[in-house]
């Protein structure tokens, strides 16, 4: 993870955001969350299952996403979070803030 | 190794466990942490490594556990006030003698309790906003889960009285000897002691945050994992108390203890000292 304090900041803000791509794509596990967020940020962003956790929890809260128990049977059941129709117009309205504060930010930085 | 990851999760939750909510976390992490230290280990990882990359890969738990805890308690809570909602509110059992009642998941609010033997009497879930509980005996009685909001405990009798996970905002605790009296796990910022003494309380893992506690005597009090940060303890006695905590959010706050001109003994000196905790201007005995 980068050193700078600000850049992890902001990096975490965005974790809402970057669960409900994650989820946009194809349901997915806790653990499975973390990893391709590891995985696509090249190690730059290291998610913690802490923070995950509570993000989850609060887009279940906000009715973006839901959960329901898959069938595995290697270490368990697993929960597996879904986006709902709610959840998906929020990750385009949180995309397209973000390209708009991009735009802004790119003109005055 | 996967005892050890089970060992270690448990100790985090230790606190928390009964709410359903907290195990489900609990549940969802573990299988989490045994896939990553899996995964660590085919890697190449050796045991000891993929341990430590595995606990460091949790963050700070407590915060989501307690987001989590809390939120399911004040639900509790509710359901319950809920059910019984028209039972006995209001009723006078000033000066009764009720000593083994039971008044758990009881509609109570606004009851009148004062100068009552209440001695091993259990309220666990009830409703007990602005009850007068002044001059009761509640030796032994258990008051755990409930919402106490309000209350007033003048020159109550507290001897192993569980407050534990009770909303106590706003009660008052005055004049009292507390003696072994449980608050585990309760949010206690807005909580009121006045001329109370603490023997053997046990505040582990509550929120004491901003508390006054200037001049009280404390006597093998526990404040482990407790939220201290900015806590008045000018001019208090304290002796065998014990400031256990693994994070360094704690020892932080620890450091924020007005201890001015308080006196101690050498144990709790040394343990807070210990912790990078040097407190100016105390009396050490």
């Amino acid at each position: 993870m980068s050193s700078s304090k600000v850049t992890s900041d902001l990096l975490r803000g965005n974790t809402d955001t970057m669960i409900l791509r994650l989820l946009a794509e194809a349901d997915r596990y806790g653990y499975e969350i973390v990893k391709l967020i590891a995985e696509r940020s090249q190690g730059e962003y290291e998610l913690k299952e802490a923070t995950m956790y509570s993000s989850v929890r609060r887009l279940e809260a906000d009715g973006d996403i839901t959960w329901y128990w898959g069938d595995e049977t290697q270490g368990g059941r697993r929960k597996y979070f879904r986006i709902t129709e709610k959840g998906k117009a929020t990750y385009t309205r949180n995309k397209t803030n973000w390209e708009y504060a991009k735009r802004v930010l790119d003109t005055l930085l | 190794m996967n005892d050890k990851i089970n060992e270690y999760v448990d100790g985090v939750f230790a606190a928390y466990e009964g709410t359903k909510s907290v195990s489900e976390l609990k549940a969802d992490l573990l299988a989490d942490l045994q896939e990553r230290y899996r995964d660590l280990r085919a890697e190449g990882k050796d045991e000891a490594t993929a341990f430590e990359m595995t606990v460091d890969s949790i963050g700070d738990i407590e915060e989501t556990v307690q987001e989590v805890s809390s939120l399911s308690r004040v639900l509790e809570r509710q359901v319950v006030t809920r059910f019984d909602s028209s039972a006995l509110e209001g009723t006078d059992f000033a000066g009764v003698s009720a000593r083994g009642g039971k008044f758990g998941t009881s509609a109570l609010r606004g009851s009148n309790f004062s100068n009552a033997d209440l001695t091993g009497s259990k309220f666990k879930s009830s409703d007990l906003t602005d009850t007068n509980f002044d001059g009761a005996n509640l030796t032994d009685a258990v008051l755990t889960t409930a919402e106490l909001k309000n209350s007033t405990f003048r020159r109550a009798r507290l001897v192993r009285t569980d407050f534990s996970t009770s909303g106590l905002d706003g009660v008052v605790f005055a004049d009292s000897a507390l003696v072994d009296v449980k608050f585990r796990t309760t949010e206690l910022r807005r909580t009121i002691f006045e001329r109370c003494t603490f023997t053997g309380v046990d505040f582990s893992i509550s929120d004491l945050r901003g508390l006054n506690f200037d001049g009280a005597s404390f006597t093998g009090v526990k404040f482990d994992r407790a939220g201290l940060e900015g806590v008045s303890m000018r001019g208090a006695t304290l002796r065998d108390c014990s400031f256990r905590g693994w994070s360094r959010k704690y020892y932080k706050a620890l450091r924020t203890v007005n201890f001015e001109g308080a006196r101690m003994d050498k144990l709790t000196f040394a343990a807070l000292k210990g912790f990078g905790v040097e407190p100016a201007n105390v009396i050490v005995e």
